[in-house]
């Protein structure tokens, strides 16, 4: 450290002038370091904040960040901070976002995860308590086995594993509650299968489980369309059905509902705020998120992301997630958990 | 330790106060056994399980594990065996602890963990700075105080501003 | 050699004045936020992600290789010299490498660091040139069961550090044990020692109990008993290795990738446990083993190695199958989407001049990297000449911001305080610090995969044991247990050598 003895004061000086200089420091220079927040005319939000609800890389986080960076390229914002609170499969970041009650300069990216892992933490805050904004995209799930499977249709899966659930242990990227565990549940719901006697085994995400596909460790995997795309064109793994509506495009795989079971089930992701915003704050909000959604930066990351646009917003979508929730909960309550 | 144990016929005050406190260490197993066991034991496990192991079964036995090996330290200490305390480069164990210190550090960690979101992080850092240093014998107020807050504020636009990891800037933010 | 005509081709790409650039940058960026306190690699190259769009994919991958590299290269430095891992893979770095820097030999652990990070890396690099398809087929036949043996190895292996007494040694095991406990169970969805607390349900993070038990566990207890004496910087000392150094260190630093880059191929593997079995294995092998604890190369050598090692490993899978096996492989995938490559079985065939160039790179960023940390390491252990009060409030400093930053919690600070307090505890009562770290990495994936193996086979006990990997490792585990008992009844030669 410097010390500077020719410094024309006198000692008993020193220390107060050193406290006083340090004090000032502190106050001043993180404010002046930061960047002006500039305008506020036309869709800008001065100051709007991302909360992300799981760690940087996630699927809540990439949507996020790509909707912050799409909004600065269109010239919809200036300057959207994107951070993360992870914890509790999203629900630390919820009841953060719960209790900043009437803040129109944040918003938290968020999708199916949350809704199963408010039932399972036993959060305290559910997204009945947000204000919701929209719905961006949506992922089907699909049901996969190694190409040396016995599978090869859905059929013959699903008369195997109606004989002997417990026997087929069923792969999924996501912890109980999560989107990866719905939508085998829910599957061998429509098909008179207990969902209790199903032999569900969790994988820390979509990767640890395509090792266990591979390999033939679990019966088959549920997963989203999206990580195994490649696996699949390369013939290393067989689909044998998705669980969306219709067939996806590039993908020839027969729907649920062709094979005989009456359950759709999309992965979905969009974007709630706390509660208590006014009219204004709320529109201004959404009116954000529409014109984000119609910009062409936008629908360049879509397609890059290879995500499919599920654009549904204000009062439909707290229909939805309305719907979304109790659907959620009756499966679990019949796990008992 | 310096002193070795001495014959069961006559133990000073100090050494058997000293033999003592360590048997602490088997209470504080003794409860984090009985804690681990009782969280284990109130589960609810009605959650379909495969096999012998469930998800109290691991639980069940380090909480186990934890009451046996406090009661078999409880039995190495009241024989005269004793935990060997670490030495060190900066390390005088033959001085007498200086609790003062410790926890006047506890104290400023603590005081940064409740500060820092009211007060932001370029005050809080820097007080825990200082408060360290300060009670680690520091005692030049008029460089310590500067490289604190120097510290401190490069450390904040460091990870806020280059890295965008956001911490509290404190009160004045968005006001200047 | 196909492979190696290709790489050659990589070269090519990857030493285009643009690309080098990048890897320069990259490599740096890595040093620089490998050795901040609660950025890992993984974070890093999540915030960069977005400023990369405007990049092509060759130059970006470039860079984040370099920022992986780097990272690891920068993460032990904080470990060595602070005490204060910044990362799970350089937890074990402090065990050895904060006491030589203690004794003043911090440039000696800081060169023993870095080459045995060259060393890793090349090695791993090399061995994913030319083993990446076998390697990634073999990885996936690796299932719950397998691991599960190599978690029950790793657990044998604790006994070799539980210190001078067994039983203060198990308590510490315990007590990681239990800190591993904490959360919710990942198979059902169980609260366990949550107490109701959204906080504490993802558990607590291996690196805040390492800090904790480390770096703020150390400070307090050097705080209860601070030599009184005239401040005295530590010791700078000799900055190179010397010839005993290097004869002690050749042999770890081939060891550690035979140990980590198979650990980072396979699914589940990750750096904690390679560089934790390269530690035991070294110690056991040394020469030297009564310094361990106070400062030994090897336990530095050998770790830094492997754990270089498993990250090529990680590039192997992520590479050849598109199955990310880090945090770090998790978010390169992520990044690979962004641009519309899919990593996968047809990436080599579909995008050879971006993996080639990628792989090449690799190298590159290898070579800058020991360029630029060999002269940084006397010049980094002149940091600890500052006075000790500075020395040890910067290090409650740095461990708060890094718990902190992470999560953005202030009830991280507290945890982080009361495991510090913990570690002080364990000080002063002779209970050795590392088997708890060791309990906390090892308990919740043993458990994992316990479970995972007997809910794959249905409940049946036999699927511990039903594959051929598995029983191998049993064996090996019987071996070591019983070779004791064994060595006795040989006949007496073995035992006339000293």
């Amino acid at each position: 450290m410097r010390q500077r003895p020719s410094l024309p004061l006198r000692p008993a000086l020193r220390t107060p002038l050193a406290v006083l200089s340090a004090a000032l420091l502190v106050l001043l220079a993180p404010p002046l370091l930061s960047s002006g927040d500039g305008s506020a005319g036309g869709t800008h939000i001065p100051g709007l904040r991302f909360m992300v609800p799981n760690t940087p890389g996630g699927g809540y986080d990439i949507t996020a960040r790509t909707a912050a960076k799409s909004a600065e390229d269109a010239d919809l914002a200036d300057n959207i901070e994107v951070f993360n609170l992870p914890g509790a499969g999203g629900t630390v970041g919820l009841s953060q976002l719960v209790a900043e009650r009437g803040n129109g300069k944040l918003a938290m990216s968020m999708g199916l995860g949350v809704v199963g892992a408010v039932h399972t933490n036993h959060a305290p805050s559910s997204l009945a308590d947000t204000t919701p904004i929209a719905r961006l995209t949506e992922e089907p799930d699909i049901v996969v086995v190694a190409k040396n499977s016995k599978y090869r249709t859905f059929d013959q899966l699903l008369a195997d594993w109606r004989k002997k659930p417990h026997a087929l242990p069923v792969g999924g990227g996501s912890s109980p509650g999560g989107p990866d565990h719905m939508a085998p549940m829910l599957m061998a719901k429509a098909a008179g299968i207990a969902p209790k006697t199903v032999n569900y085994i969790a994988y820390d995400g979509g990767g640890e489980l395509l090792a266990s596909v591979l390999g033939g460790k679990v019966a088959f995997g549920v997963s989203g369309i999206g990580e195994y795309l490649d696996q699949i064109k390369s013939g290393d793994l067989r689909v044998l059905a998705v669980t969306s509506a219709e067939r996806p495009k590039g993908l020839d795989a027969p729907t649920l509902k062709e094979s005989g079971l009456d359950v759709t089930f999309t992965n979905w992701r969009g974007i709630v705020a706390p509660p208590g915003l006014s009219d204004s704050e709320r529109d201004k909000l959404t009116g954000l998120i529409a014109k984000l959604h119609a910009s062409q930066e936008w629908k360049d990351a879509v397609k890059r992301n290879q995500w499919t646009d599920a654009y549904l917003t204000g009062k439909d979508f707290g229909r939805f997630l309305d719907t979304q929730d109790k659907r959620v909960d009756t499966v679990l309550k019949e796990l008992g958990l | 330790m310096t002193d070795t144990p001495t014959g069961p016929g006559g133990p000073t005050l100090a050494e058997r106060l000293r033999g003592r406190s360590e048997l602490g260490v088997c209470a504080l197993l003794l409860i984090l056994g009985v804690l681990v066991l009782g969280d284990a034991l109130t589960m609810d496990t009605s959650f379909a399980q495969r096999g012998p192991v469930g998800p109290k079964t691991v639980p069940v036995v380090v909480g186990a594990g934890l009451l046996v090996v406090a009661v078999l330290l409880a039995v190495d200490v009241l024989r005269g065996g004793r935990g060997e305390a670490e030495g060190g480069e900066d390390i005088d164990l033959s001085a007498p602890g200086d609790w003062r210190t410790v926890l006047l550090l506890a104290g400023v960690f603590l005081g940064n963990a409740v500060l820092i979101q009211p007060l932001g992080f370029p005050i809080s850092g820097a007080l825990l700075f200082w408060g360290s240093a300060y009670a680690l014998g520091s005692r030049s107020f008029s460089r310590d105080p500067i490289v604190a807050a120097v510290l401190s504020v490069v450390t904040f636009f460091v990870f806020d501003r280059l890295l965008s990891v956001p911490l509290p800037g404190g009160p004045l933010m968005g006001v200047l | 050699m196909d492979s190696l005509n290709s790489l050659l081709d990589g070269f090519g790409t990857a030493l285009s004045p643009v690309n080098l650039l990048w890897a320069a940058v990259g490599v740096l960026l890595g040093t620089a936020i490998g050795v901040l306190p609660g950025i890992g690699p993984a974070m890093a190259v999540a915030l960069l992600l977005p400023v990369t769009y405007g990049l092509d994919p060759t130059a970006a991958f470039i860079m984040f290789a370099g920022i992986y590299y780097g990272g690891m290269f920068g993460g032990s430095t904080t470990s060595i010299l602070l005490n204060t891992p910044g990362e799970t893979a350089a937890v074990v770095a402090a065990m050895e490498g904060h006491p030589m820097a203690k004794a003043g030999r911090g440039a000696q652990a800081l060169a023993a660091a870095a080459i045995g990070h060259f060393a890793g890396g090349m090695i791993g690099t090399i061995l994913l040139v030319f083993l990446a398809p076998t390697v990634a087929d073999l990885a996936v036949d690796i299932g719950a069961p397998d691991y599960f043996a190599i978690m029950v190895l790793a657990f044998v292996a604790v006994t070799s550090v539980l210190g001078s007494s067994r039983i203060r040694g198990f308590a510490s095991l315990l007590i990681g044990l239990t800190l591993g406990l904490v959360g919710l169970d990942r198979l059902t969805g169980q609260q366990r020692l949550t107490f109701g607390s959204l906080q504490l349900a993802d558990g607590i993070d291996v690196v805040i109990v390492a800090v904790g038990l480390f770096a703020i566990g150390e400070a307090l207890w050097v705080a209860l008993h601070l030599r009184t004496r005239p401040d005295q910087p530590i010791p700078v000392g000799r900055p190179w290795l010397g010839k005993a150094e290097l004869r002690r260190t050749w042999r770890p630093w081939l060891r550690g990738p035979a140990i980590g880059f198979p650990f980072g191929a396979i699914p589940a593997g990750g750096a904690e446990i390679p560089t934790f079995l390269s530690y035991v294995t070294e110690k056991r092998l040394s020469k030297h083993r009564d310094e361990f604890g106070k400062g030994a190369i090897e336990g530095v050598a050998g770790p830094e190695s492997a754990a270089s090692a498993s990250a090529a490993g990680t590039l192997v899978s992520m590479l050849t199958l598109g199955l990310p096996t880090t945090a770090v492989a998790a978010v390169m995938l992520a990044a690979f989407q962004q641009y519309g490559i899919q990593p996968g079985p047809l990436l080599f065939e579909r995008e050879p001049d971006l993996v080639w160039g990628l792989i090449a790179s690799l190298f590159i960023a290898m070579g800058l990297l020991i360029v630029l940390n060999l002269p940084l390491a006397p010049v980094w252990a002149k940091l600890l000449r500052i006075p000790r009060p500075y020395l040890y409030a910067g290090i409650l400093f740095f461990a708060a911001v890094g718990a902190y930053a992470v999560g953005g919690e202030p009830l991280d600070l507290v945890i982080l305080l009361i495991i510090g307090l913990l570690g002080l505890l364990m000080r002063r009562y002779g209970l050795p610090v590392l088997p708890a770290v060791i309990g906390v990495i090892l308990g919740p994936g043993a458990e994992l995969q316990l479970r995972r193996a007997l809910q794959i086979s249905d409940g049946s006990l036999t699927g511990l044991v039903n594959t051929p990997f598995a029983v191998t490792v049993y064996v090996v585990i019987a071996l070591i247990v019983t070779w004791p008992l064994i060595r006795k009844l040989l006949p007496r030669r073995t035992e006339a050598r000293p």
